[in-house]
């Protein structure tokens, strides 16, 4: 039988750092990419919605990676705080990838002349927020807490073969996509240095907002599940 | 061992097609109705194009794929024949491998008609057969490995039926753009176009049965 045991762990004690450093972390991230950094040459003021779009981007990519770890440590250990971390991140992840695909669509329409391209990137990005919004459906319908955690871990391994699609979808196919400027093959990002320190610090800014959100979320599906055990008995 | 188990678990399930072929004949009436529906809709002429022929074949072929799957399990739940796939030794392991299988079997049988019905009622000129066969043929094995994995985890869930198309179509994106143009690179006479892209239906046929293969059994119940 599944342990729901809910205790005190260390992300929900450092839960209130998480929160006040993301906070101000935020606020000094949007100074730097609402004032402190330059337009763009071509692209003038519309560069600063790229801060946030690729912000999104990474922790979508990032909660997706989580999601594939949490769920082979669950196959591997049974233990449920690592379905816990699995369903936080996913439902994280769905929520900065739809917001990737709205800032991109925002982006795209003064740049590119259209709020939708049929381009590879924004395709794979589109279709890796179905499927994870199908991995979320999965857990919704099932009733059974550990047969819901086997299922969707098994599944949170299979999706996760998309993620380096995703990312490399622009490189693998000619489209109006840029090619990525920071993670790319030769580590060298090709930013200027404060347009990549404003990128930079809205990157960490949405990590630390992240760690937030997953301690956050973590505790409530310990407690929920505890709350469901609990009434069964 | 466990090979012989997924050769035993895949000639069940033949047996029992050919007992009642229920499964396979739904499958290709369903492939042959969905693509000439598809054909109407978008008419014959844009229909003939060997990109929109090939994208009509593939998506016809995926549904189609599903369905079948899906009526395989379906036949095991009514029999109460799956408890005791699960409950033999190994039969948990066997029952991924086996269901691909018989699935690619059958969806084997189903592309060649369904193949057929395309090229005569759209009168297509095939510029490379040998490739276009290829192509067909990876894509066949390229298919199942997600759909039998999505219907496996789907498994005795409630709305099952609108649950795995949900799952298993934004997985198969991939498959089903490599299979489409490869298949229509064969039929305009890119010869280099369609083995690239059977490469990549390699690649992804390898990928998702090995993740199948190892960690389906753990979900199956």
């Amino acid at each position: 039988m599944i342990n729901t045991a809910v205790t005190t762990s260390s992300a929900v004690r450092l839960r209130p750092i998480l929160g006040a450093a993301s906070l101000i972390a935020l606020f000094v991230a949007v100074w730097m990419g609402l004032l402190w950094s330059p337009p763009d040459a071509g692209m003038g003021n519309v560069v600063r919605i790229l801060y946030v779009h690729v912000a999104n981007a990474w922790l979508a990519y990032l909660a997706f990676v989580i999601v594939f770890l949490a769920s082979v440590a669950y196959l591997w250990t049974k233990r449920p705080v690592f379905d816990a971390i699995a369903v936080a991140s996913a439902e994280i992840g769905v929520l900065f990838t739809g917001l990737t695909l709205v800032l991109g669509s925002i982006w795209a329409r003064p740049t590119w002349g259209v709020w939708w391209s049929w381009e590879p990137r924004v395709l794979t990005t589109a279709v890796m927020f179905a499927m994870y919004v199908g991995y979320l459906l999965l857990r919704n319908l099932s009733d059974d807490l550990e047969r819901r955690a086997t299922r969707a871990a098994v599944l949170g391994i299979v999706l996760v073969v998309d993620v380096p699609i995703v990312h490399l979808s622009v490189t693998w196919m000619n489209a109006l996509h840029q090619l990525p400027s920071v993670l790319r093959p030769d580590l060298s990002p090709t930013l200027d240095p404060s347009m990549l320190a404003s990128l930079v610090a809205m990157t960490i800014a949405f990590t630390l907002l992240y760690g937030y959100l997953m301690a956050t979320r973590v505790d409530i599906e310990q407690r929920r599940n505890a709350r469901i055990m609990a009434e069964r008995a | 061992m466990t090979l012989r188990r997924i050769v035993l678990v895949a000639s069940r399930e033949a047996r029992a097609e050919r007992g009642q072929p229920d499964g396979l004949v739904a499958a290709m009436a369903f492939v042959a109705a969905l693509i000439l529906v598809e054909s109407i809709a978008v008419g014959p002429i844009a229909a003939s194009q060997p990109a929109v022929a090939a994208a009509l074949y593939w998506i016809a072929m995926a549904f189609a794929a599903i369905q079948a799957t899906s009526r395989s399990f379906d036949r095991e739940l009514e029999d109460d024949a799956l408890d005791a796939i699960l409950a033999l030794p190994g039969g948990r392991d066997a029952l991924y491998g086996g269901k691909l299988l018989a699935l690619t079997t059958i969806l084997a049988i189903v592309a060649l008609v369904g193949g057929a019905l395309s090229l005569v009622l759209l009168s297509i000129d095939i510029a490379l057969p040998g490739h276009l066969a290829l192509v067909t043929i990876v894509g066949v094995l390229a298919l199942p490995p997600v759909i039998v994995l999505d219907v496996a985890l789907a498994l005795r869930l409630r709305a099952r039926a609108a649950l795995v198309p949900i799952l298993a179509l934004p997985v198969l994106v991939p498959q089903l753009v490599a299979a489409t143009n490869g298949s229509a690179a064969a039929v305009s006479g890119d010869a280099a176009g369609a083995i690239g892209w059977a490469g990549l239906l390699i690649a992804f046929a390898l990928v998702y049965s090995v993740l199948g293969l190892t960690i389906v059994p753990t979900a199956l119940e």
